[in-house]
């Protein structure tokens, strides 16, 4: 049973949440300044590990990862590299410890899993605990915790995203948003620094590695590309030092044959040598080996810096291609970059300073804590979407990693939106059939940048019904594409010429689906449905007051754009809603908080237009007069161009 | 409502890139559903609507061939490349063989003839994209626009497979 700290009475505090490869932290704002929040003492860095204990107990963190060594089959770790993979994917044959197990049917073929002490989980399952476990340390400091911004790689396709997401949903968190991680460095290195410019931010962390140019620009964080590869990192150092441990400890580097005990041990001796070559040009690693006579024996094998150099090398090398596309997406050259960040343990490694280096031209900046940046940067923008900083004045800009388009027919894919793009993002594109009587779209959305189908992601297929049998090219599918602020896509279609429309909700093809999620959610909650049912109630009142409050505030400042009546309809909905979260229906305060959302409706749009206004007014009285004779030139093009048209027809 | 009408600026083909670049900022400083978290559903879909809207207008003028468009359009004219004339014979015949060119040095994985071609084609765009800024900056030369649309179209088809083939080699 977990220790419940939760305090119901305490005001609801955002938080930052790292959900890293190797190690997870959580950060909070305090008196204006982002801290990793302690834990017994120190900053919590909770390595990425969970256990399972005989008992049926979850253990998370340092503990598990002590169990995980006495007993690798009852413990999980680098679950993030799984995180929205299928059970196909190749990821799951590289060198590891899982246990994976084979799907049975389609549904379980969407998400790998595997078996740990017995159970058989997901890598969501897994994360949820890492979560549970940070949201438990937040809430020893904060006493509640209100919503928290949970950090991915920028290089995470939607599968990826969608199961983070997943994983927040089983551990009870909020997600305020899902940040990119070197947006979420710039945004702690940039605020500390309060300087314009542009820069890049090197992530290279345990299993996922990001490149990301930027611009700041007065409070703007304006990312203007990314790149990079979400299956390499410092695990994979560790696997290849690993094979290295492996060959002296058996002879072969067979990691096929070797028990997952053997495998485990080598990767943690691999990561330890690692860490050594960080400061030292050699150091001697103990393993077990078999002597002439196949007795038993320790070995004492020497790895150099050099060796471990010439190991890495070609990872260090893909990460500059990645650097270099980059730079030419955003059009930018290293000079004119004016700072690199690094991110991420393995930045470390001192091959990886002197290589980023290189390709910049330049040294890059280390004063914060490569660990720490990320979920520093993650208070601060929690921070931010909470209201409780000076939002004014801050604003994150993000883009899509990897194209999203249609697979057409032949499976060649049509970009619709190209990476890159600034979200959130919307984009429209319309089909047509290829066959006589065709009543029917086979849709298929993918994300990737290659040419085929069959080689990107494939993100979900639906099947559009109902088209009306019409010769071939003539019914016409409109699909339109929205990525929100977190990087998640969400597809719309619709058969435009005949009137027909149909809008039709995206299955996912990897990942789980609401269901599954809330059969989770009900199993691993102890009293099943009367706590879910609890945990609703909390909810809509959490989100229930926010929407009060902020229709309050909007009322101090925005009252002269309410109409007659208004005003009175919007303060009767408010009274209502109140009356509601005073109750105990998760229900009536839903109801209630719709009907505030449609009392509010139309003064909002108002206050919207407002908002364009001002912000366009920058402009001076010139501009506004050429507007308008330029409105005027265009009638007259219109009336010039069909007089024209008109006489060519006769 | 065009990209011009939605980002409030004054439809020009030759665009100050620091003033698209500030009234984006300004827009969505003020419309990001990040300014809204907490407000009513509706007004959320709103902000999240308002800033698609905006970023898409931005990504629409920052590219000449969109940009041109919209202007082609302000004029009336028939733009789409199923509407717009059928280029001229000498012009497909030149295309065709930059790009038997250009099918050859990446069939070869010639990056250093690719990158040559790259450069003659960019130098070409960017004096195609003259003609079309002088040709949509008079209303005398109306005529001409479509033409040299599609010259650039041409022209980007091909850089963007030199930028496809430069991908394979990162």
């Amino acid at each position: 049973m977990l220790l419940e700290i939760h305090d119901p009475k305490a005001r609801p505090r955002p938080i930052g949440i790292d959900l890293g490869t190797t190690n997870s932290l959580v950060a909070r704002v305090r008196d204006g300044r982002p801290v990793v929040i302690d834990d017994c003492g120190e900053p919590a860095m909770v390595p990425s590990a969970v256990a399972y204990t005989d008992g049926g107990e979850v253990v998370v963190g340092k503990a598990a990862l002590r169990l995980s060594s006495e007993n690798p089959a009852n413990a999980a770790v680098s679950v993030k590299r799984l995180m929205g993979r299928g059970a196909d994917d190749p990821e799951t044959r590289r060198l590891g410890t899982y246990d994976f197990v084979a799907p049975t049917n389609e549904n379980e073929a969407k998400s790998v899993r595997f078996r740990v002490a017995g159970r058989v989980l997901s890598p969501i399952e897994v994360s949820a605990e890492i979560l549970k476990a940070l949201r438990q340390i937040a809430e020893a400091e904060l006493r509640s915790v209100g919503g928290a911004v949970i950090t991915v790689p920028a290089y995470f396709d939607d599968a990826q995203r969608q199961a983070t997401k997943d994983a927040a949903k089983l551990a009870g968190i909020e997600v305020l948003r899902l940040l990119n991680e070197p947006t979420a460095a710039a945004l702690a290195y940039g605020l500390e620094k309060k300087q314009n410019g542009l820069f890049a931010v090197y992530d290279l962390g345990g299993g996922t590695f990001d490149i990301t140019i930027l611009r700041l620009h007065d409070g703007v964080f304006e990312v203007k590309s990314t790149g990079g590869d979400s299956q390499l990192g410092g695990d994979d150092m560790d696997r290849a030092i690993a094979d290295v441990l492996l060959r002296e400890m058996r002879g072969s580097a067979d990691v096929a044959t070797a028990p997952r005990s053997v495998v485990r041990l080598a990767l943690d001796l691999a990561r330890r040598a690692k860490h050594g070559l960080t400061d030292a040009e050699a150091v001697d690693v103990e393993v077990p080996g078999k002597g002439e006579g196949g007795e038993a024996i320790n070995k004492s094998v020497t790895i150099t810096r050099a060796q471990l150099d010439a190991l890495i090398l070609p990872m260090v090398e893909r990460t500059g291609s990645a650097c270099k596309r980059a730079m030419r997406d955003a059009g930018v050259t290293s000079a004119e970059i004016d700072g690199v960040i690094l991110v991420g343990g393995s930045t470390r490694v001192p091959i990886v300073r002197t290589f980023v280096a290189k390709v910049f031209g330049k040294e890059p900046l280390g004063d914060i804590d490569p660990d720490q940046v990320v979920a520093l940067g993650a208070a601060v923008q929690a921070d931010l979407l909470a209201g409780e900083g000076n939002a004014e004045d801050v604003l994150l800009l993000d883009v899509l990693p990897l194209s999203l388009g249609i697979a057409t027919m032949g499976g060649v894919v049509e970009k619709i939106l190209p990476r890159n793009t600034t979200i959130p993002a919307g984009a429209r594109q319309t089909f047509t059939t290829y066959a006589d009587n065709q009543t029917g779209f086979d849709l298929h959305v993918v994300q990737g940048e290659r040419e085929l189908a069959a080689d990107c992601r494939s993100l979900a297929q639906f099947f559009l019904k109902g088209i009306p049998p019409l010769p071939a090219g003539l019914a016409r599918l409109e699909v339109t594409f929205h990525v929100d602020a977190d990087g998640m896509l969400s597809v719309k279609a619709r058969e435009t010429t005949t009137g027909v429309e149909q809008t039709i909700a995206v299955q996912p093809s990897y990942g789980l689906t609401d269901e599954q999620v809330e059969e989770m959610l009900m199993a691993a909650i102890d009293h099943g449905e009367e706590d879910l049912a609890a945990r609703r109630l909390l909810e809509e009142r959490v989100e229930a007051e926010r929407i009060v409050g902020a229709t309050i505030k909007a009322i101090t400042g925005d009252a002269d754009l309410l109409e007659d009546g208004e005003r009175a309809r919007i303060e009767t909905a408010i009274r209502e809603l109140r009356e509601a979260i005073g109750g105990d229906k998760p229900a009536l305060i839903h109801a209630r908080s719709e009907m505030l959302d449609q009392a509010t409706k139309g003064w909002a749009e108002r206050r919207m237009d407002r908002a364009i206004a001002r912000a366009i007014a920058g402009k001076n009285v010139g501009d506004v007069e050429g507007d308008v004779e330029g409105a005027r030139g265009v009638d007259a093009h219109v009336a010039e161009h069909a007089a024209r048209r008109g006489g060519g027809e006769i | 409502m065009d990209a011009f009408d939605t980002l409030g600026l004054a439809p020009a083909f030759d665009l100050d890139e620091a003033e698209l670049a500030k009234r984006h900022r300004d827009l969505v400083k003020a419309l990001h559903p990040d300014k809204f978290v907490g407000c009513p559903p509706a007004e959320r879909r709103m902000a999240l609507g308002k800033t698609i809207e905006v970023n898409e207008a931005v990504r629409t003028l920052r590219d000449p061939i969109r940009r041109a468009e919209v202007l082609a359009r302000r004029r009336g004219l028939p733009v789409g490349e199923t509407s717009e004339p059928a280029p001229p014979a000498a012009l497909l015949m030149e295309m065709m063989e930059e790009r038997e060119e250009l099918a050859e040095a990446t069939g070869a994985r010639d990056a250093l003839r690719v990158e040559k071609m790259a450069i003659r084609m960019r130098t070409r765009q960017a004096a195609v994209q003259k003609r079309l800024g002088e040709a949509l900056a008079s209303e005398a030369r109306t005529g001409e626009v479509l033409p040299i649309l599609g010259e650039m179209r041409y022209v980007r088809r091909l850089l963007d497979d030199v930028l496809a083939f430069e991908d394979s080699l990162f």
